[in-house]
């Protein structure tokens, strides 16, 4: 939090209640709920300064001051999309990060494994089974679908907005869709390796295909609760 | 004013505000104030958001800074928020002409037969 500074001094508890109303209102990761009310904190303060300086006691300042910031729920709603599309595009970029480490990592498990007559890479392999063949391109789907996704994500969510239609739904629905996305491709990979367990182990690289099942679950979990979390906050918005 | 009348146009005013120098979120709103002649009154609070909404475009650069013993988030243009506010200039110059135009009472000898 130190990019927030230290605290500012209260102004005053009508001040404090009346930015604890607009935070109860945000969802959220709580750092961005931070930064905003510190923000809003110095504006309420300047402005119980300007209207100290006009003759009001502070009290009565502080209480001009909040009736010139507007409702609490109106400030609150204008800043959910914010938090909305910084929190979409969290999501989408480790998506994005973590999905080409991931697949590296199961390209080198299936490659150090015996599953068929080598061709190049993987989906080019003779002789696999139709269930490995099969599963292999729903995983291309997955993985196209999430990178598309998380791609749109992004680019609905920073600077490209400038020339988009102001849609606040449209970066949490693109994260949302990457995560399930996500969900998908590592899902397969983990039921692909559990039908290769069920029929041949034997062919398998132990330490790698370990590895890559470890990174497709815990990638898995963190996935969906990314995706469920932009739901949430989509369904905030108007 | 109310909001709703400016609703489209804030994002311009906002940057035309910045354009004389950097400024946090309470000068902005006070600049609103002054720059219309006390006809624009928002909602202080709703003014942050935007600026947000600006920043994420890429067309303010908002940053903390301690001057004078408060921090406040402060904002600057970008260069592209300059070009955008060009942009924004024009249609405008452009919109408010026609419409200026539109909206005066026809020449008399126009409006009958």
């Amino acid at each position: 939090m130190s990019r927030h500074g230290p605290p500012e001094p209260a102004g005053g508890p009508a001040v404090e209640r009346y930015l604890a109303e607009v935070t109860a209102r945000l969802a959220g990761p709580g750092r961005a709920r931070a930064g905003i009310v510190a923000e809003l904190r110095s504006g309420l303060l300047d402005a119980a300064d300007a209207h100290r300086s006009a003759g009001l006691p502070p009290a009565q300042a502080a209480l001009a001051a909040i009736r010139e910031f507007g409702e609490p729920a109106r400030v609150a709603d204008g800043f959910r999309a914010e938090i909305a599309a910084s929190q979409a595009r969290r999501v989408a970029v480790a998506l994005l990060v973590t999905g080409p480490l991931v697949g590296l990592l199961w390209i080198a498990a299936a490659s150090a494994s015996h599953l068929a007559l080598r061709l190049g890479l993987p989906w080019q392999w003779a002789g696999s089974p139709a269930g490995l063949h099969l599963g292999i391109h729903l995983v291309a789907v997955a993985v196209g679908v999430t990178a598309w996704a998380g791609l749109l994500g992004i680019a609905a969510s920073g600077r490209l907005t400038r020339w988009l239609p102001d849609r606040p739904r449209r970066a949490p629905t693109a994260a949302a869709v990457a995560g399930f996305g996500a969900m998908g491709a590592d899902g397969l990979g983990l039921a692909l390796l559990a039908a290769q367990l069920a029929t041949a182990p034997g062919r398998l690289s132990p330490a790698l295909a370990a590895a890559a099942a470890v990174a497709s679950a815990a990638r898995l979990l963190l996935a969906g609760r990314a995706a469920r979390r932009c739901l949430a906050l989509r369904a905030t918005l108007a | 004013m109310r909001p709703e009348t400016l609703k489209g146009h804030l994002d311009g005013i906002l940057l035309a505000v910045l354009d004389p120098g950097p400024c946090h979120g309470y000068a902005i709103m006070e600049a609103l104030r002054v720059r219309s002649g006390g006809q624009v009154d928002l909602p202080t609070g709703t003014v942050y958001p935007a600026l947000h909404r600006l920043e994420r475009a890429g067309l303010v650069k908002g940053s903390w800074s301690a001057a004078g013993g408060r921090r406040r988030r402060v904002y600057q243009l970008t260069p592209a928020g300059r070009h955008a506010l060009d942009a924004e200039r024009s249609t405008w110059r452009d919109f408010s002409a026609a419409v200026t135009a539109l909206l005066q009472p026809a020449p008399a000898a126009l409006s009958s037969p």
